[in-house]
């Protein structure tokens, strides 16, 4: 079972409400996933990702554009008729019903259309339910389940109508951290097993790094950035990519560049850029934590404003001379700081990433 | 010893308004198993009998008091019952969808339960007696709508909004239609919301004075009217009508205690976070 192409064209959305000027939800969105790719759709609340997810399920109205899944435009049905499973953030199960019920809901509403028996039911139920994991559960009532079963559960929900595309709305949001990991490393497996065509929404961009194929980053209706996650972490198109994406984050200095392959953040510092810049011109040098090494001579001095270890590796907040911001080093665990401690510190110019500081688009 | 103390005090201040809330009912007990001729004579010592009882339910002094009940009961489920189809459906379009005037519409449902009953009560009479209402059960159940639509819509809309729309979209998802997703999800969900509401708005209905006061004269007359009627002729027949106002509490009390388990409102709803 493989799932089916997603299309996105032009989609937009505007919010009108009488008195209220209208908000632009989402801006025209392109975005084109082959048959049982992963797709993270990822971005801070309110950059339109829940309402670009509603608009596909059919659970909002479209303003412009269109949707196609494995070619066919599904704009104009209703969710009903769209044949898309949406894994629901707060899990969407019902009450009542025991986790099989639940699971046999979902076909009900089909059953007469062709959907096969009640021992068809049955058997499809234990067959999402084994892959799954939920095969002990099945008699449990939901109140009863922990978060990351609760989870499974409408994923299996969203899974038994053999969906053409499957949603899953922020899956891993309110698990608590083992949870997290054990239901992630799930989750990828199942969606790879079952091959399904998938978008996931998601405010973390852990979640999104590890799961996607690729991530579509999102900020006020509009993509930023569309790539593999590596691509996103390592080239960046935009300052806000850049800070969103990386954990600890990116520090960003504004400099203006010398034209020499240098930019000057403050009298004593200058910085090598990847890139040539012209002279004069105002940016914004983006240094990840973990591009930075401390040594002994030579390199950008700075003092230590604050140490925090943190057994795997440490964590240095610096000043460097004359430069307002701190920067943010991550540090070998044996290195130890004192508070004021004078240090020198280099980063590689490899890594380092240069943005327009206006508009602030890469420059690489 | 101070915790102690305060004890004390609060339980004598508990049984001080046990007795305060509680008296009227049992000086309406006693008034009730008074004989006739003893009704004036005595406070406590009297020689108890089920005399007013029969009398009341025994259709006697021409006062057909089992029928008054009988309305009371028909005229009180009816109102319940067509407020609820009306009143469901209303209160969860209020509580999904924001059209336009729909937060004034409520508003307008809600005056009805502020605006006082006497204000429209002589030209609802008039009504009445043109459009030949007065004193039917159509009437009553008619007219009894601004006192159980209100509480049941206001109540019940509350009680949609709770619920989290995610549960009807995953419906919707599964190829269930809006309808469907009303009737198979959110219904069945607020079925406690409904037992607490219903039974609220029959109280409220049962109790009701001024509407079957004016607007019944005897075929659709209720029971709260009804007891009253022991209270005229030459002599007041105060144990009469004890006894029928006693026996005219039954029903409320008798539904309370039976879904009083759906009072507390115990929606223990899994679909959330727990």
């Amino acid at each position: 079972m493989t799932g089916t192409g997603l299309e996105l064209c032009e989609l937009r959305k505007t919010y009108t409400a009488r008195g209220r000027p209208a908000v632009d939800a989402v801006r025209g969105i392109d975005l084109s996933l082959r048959s049982g790719e992963l797709l993270g759709l990822l971005g801070p609340s309110g950059c339109g990702k829940s309402t670009t997810l509603r608009m596909i399920a059919g659970l909002e109205s479209v303003t412009g554009g269109d949707i196609l899944v494995g070619g066919t435009s599904v704009v104009e049905r209703p969710a009903r008729q769209r044949n898309i499973g949406v894994a629901f953030e707060n899990y969407a199960l019902y009450p009542p019903l025991s986790v099989a019920e639940n699971l046999a809901f979902g076909l009900k509403a089909r059953r007469r259309a062709a959907r096969g028996s009640k021992g068809d039911v049955e058997r499809r139920v234990k067959d999402i339910a084994e892959r799954v994991g939920l095969t002990g559960l099945l008699d449990a009532r939901p109140a009863g389940l922990s978060s990351g079963q609760k989870q499974r559960v409408s994923l299996a929900r969203a899974l038994i109508r053999e969906p053409d595309v499957l949603l899953l709305d922020e899956p891993l949001s309110h698990l608590d951290a083992a949870q997290r990991d054990t239901t992630r490393r799930e989750l990828k497996r199942i969606q790879k097993d079952l091959g399904h065509t998938t978008i996931l929404v998601t405010h973390d961009q852990e979640e999104a790094l590890s799961l996607a194929d690729r991530i579509a980053v999102m900020r006020d209706g509009v993509i930023q950035q569309l790539g593999t996650p590596y691509e996103i972490y390592d080239s960046p198109a935009n300052v806000f990519v850049a800070d969103f994406v990386g954990e600890p984050a990116i520090t960003l200095l504004p400099g203006i560049s010398g034209g020499d392959g240098h930019a000057r953040l403050s009298e004593a510092v200058r910085i090598a850029l990847p890139v040539r810049v012209e002279r004069g011109r105002e940016v914004v040098v983006g240094i990840r934590p973990e591009d930075v090494r401390l040594t002994g001579e030579g390199g950008l001095p700075a003092r230590v404003v604050a140490h925090e270890p943190l057994l795997e590796s440490g964590l240095a907040t610096l000043a460097l001379d004359g430069v307002e911001r701190p920067l943010v080093v991550l540090t070998d665990p044996e290195v130890r700081l004192a508070h004021d401690e004078r240090v020198r510190v280099a980063a590689d110019p490899q890594h380092t990433h240069v943005f327009d500081a206006e508009t602030g688009d890469s420059l690489r | 010893m101070r915790k102690r103390a305060l004890g004390w005090l609060g339980d004598a201040a508990l049984i001080l308004y046990f007795v305060f809330a509680l008296f009227p009912i049992a000086w309406m007990v006693i008034l009730s198993l008074k004989p006739a001729d003893q009704l004036f004579s005595t406070y406590f010592s009297f020689s108890p009998t089920l005399d007013g009882y029969r009398t009341v339910l025994g259709d006697s002094e021409g006062i057909p008091f089992v029928r008054f009940f009988v309305n009371s009961l028909v005229v009180s489920v009816g109102a319940v019952a067509l407020s609820l189809v009306v009143g469901l459906p209303a209160a969860y379009a209020s509580a999904r969808w924001r059209f336009k005037g729909s937060e004034n519409l409520m508003f307008t449902l809600l005056s009805f339960r502020f605006a006082p009953e006497l204000t429209v009560i002589i030209p609802l009479f008039v009504l009445y007696q043109k459009l030949g209402l007065f004193d039917t059960y159509v009437g009553m159940v008619w007219v009894l709508q601004l006192v159980t639509l209100p509480l049941i819509v206001w109540i019940m809309r509350s009680y949609f909004a709770d619920l989290t729309p995610e549960l009807e979209q995953a419906a919707l998802l599964d190829g269930y239609t809006r309808k469907q997703a009303f009737f198979k999800v959110a219904l069945p969900l607020v079925k406690p919301g409904i037992a607490a509401v219903s039974l609220l708005a029959f109280i409220f209905a049962w109790n009701n004075f001024v509407f079957p006061l004016i607007l019944t004269s005897n075929e659709a007359q209720t029971v709260t009217v009804g007891a009253l009627s022991f209270l005229g002729g030459d002599r007041p027949k105060y144990n009469l009508t004890a006894a029928a106002a006693l026996v005219s509490v039954v029903p409320p009390l008798l539904l309370a205690l039976t879904i009083q388990r759906y009072l507390v409102r115990g929606l223990s709803f899994g679909a959330v976070k727990s």
